[in-house]
């Protein structure tokens, strides 16, 4: 599950960012164009809100401007992006009343004490893509990966939905690799287990029809 | 032979290619006699994809570009 940038890419985006940071003010329209849309999506799938994710995206590209003579070129131009994404994003969802969050254990798989899976698992993963035709699938997704506690939530985001490598994940986070890696591991769990019943109501549902 | 729970421990890295080959052979000999397990790894790797492709196609609204954009106008003015 590799997601790498193409070379020519990365080497325009640090053209960008080397003549914003001599004032070349042109830079700051194009680098605004190659961002707000992973910015606004990632602020959006942490907050699930509009309005808040506009006011990130906005403070994010304004930060980005004011703040780019700040970035050294220690990290990556997009990790120290989403870093800023996440402060953001987390400064305007502690404003909000913090929603009770289940425990992960809750829905991680079950054995035997000889090790052997417990419960019974059906394989629906066939023709999952036709079913994101209903807006019912969607909702129920987005609603899974939001109760997911926010420590393996945003790994999931910035590692399986937004694609980036274990490695970029890491440094965004401040995380070990083996760290990132586990809590990855964890939210898979998590968000299949809650998916396999989901999925496996759905299947009845529609049959009964 | 290793266990279900040994397995599915494993599979981020057995996915990833991270096993050394001892290992990634022991669980799949493990799997060939284990639906359960093939079950489980096959709605593993769907619950990424289909998570991604729910979460992934967000679009800004037009509206909220437009302020977008005329902030970044704004911005680069001064």
């Amino acid at each position: 599950m590799g997601f790498s940038e193409p070379k020519e890419s990365k080497a325009e985006e640090e053209q960008l960012v080397k003549s914003l940071q001599a004032g070349q003010m042109d830079s700051f329209e194009r680098l605004a164009n190659l961002y707000q849309k992973k910015i606004y999506t990632l602020s959006f799938n942490l907050t699930r809100n509009a309005m808040d994710s506009e006011d990130v995206t906005q403070e994010v590209l304004l930060t980005l401007f004011k703040k780019i003579h700040t970035f050294q070129g220690r990290s990556a131009f997009s990790s120290w992006v989403y870093r800023i994404t996440l402060n953001a994003t987390y400064m305007k969802l502690r404003s909000r009343k913090k929603e009770q969050s289940i425990s992960i254990d809750e829905l991680l798989p079950s054995f035997n004490g000889s090790g052997f899976q417990q419960e019974r698992t059906q394989d629906w993963s066939e023709n999952t893509e036709s079913l994101l035709f209903d807006n019912e699938v969607r909702e129920t997704i987005q609603k899974a990966v939001n109760s997911l506690p926010d420590k393996e939530k945003v790994v999931f985001l910035l590692r399986d939905v937004e694609g980036l490598p274990t490695e970029n994940v890491s440094e965004i986070l401040e995380l070990t690799i083996p760290a990132v890696k586990s809590r990855l591991h964890r939210a898979r769990l998590f968000l299949r287990k809650k998916l396999a019943s989901y999925f496996d109501e759905y299947k009845t549902r529609k049959e009964m029809k | 032979m290793i266990c279900c729970k040994e397995c599915l421990e494993l599979l981020h890295d057995y996915l990833e290619g991270a096993l050394s080959p001892n290992v990634s052979a022991s669980l799949e000999e493990h799997f060939e006699d284990c639906p359960p397990c093939i079950a489980f790894i096959n709605t593993y790797r769907s619950t990424t994809d289909i998570c991604r492709a729910a979460l992934k196609d967000i679009e800004i609204p037009d509206t909220v570009k437009e302020k977008l954009k005329e902030f970044v106008e704004k911005n680069k003015k001064t």
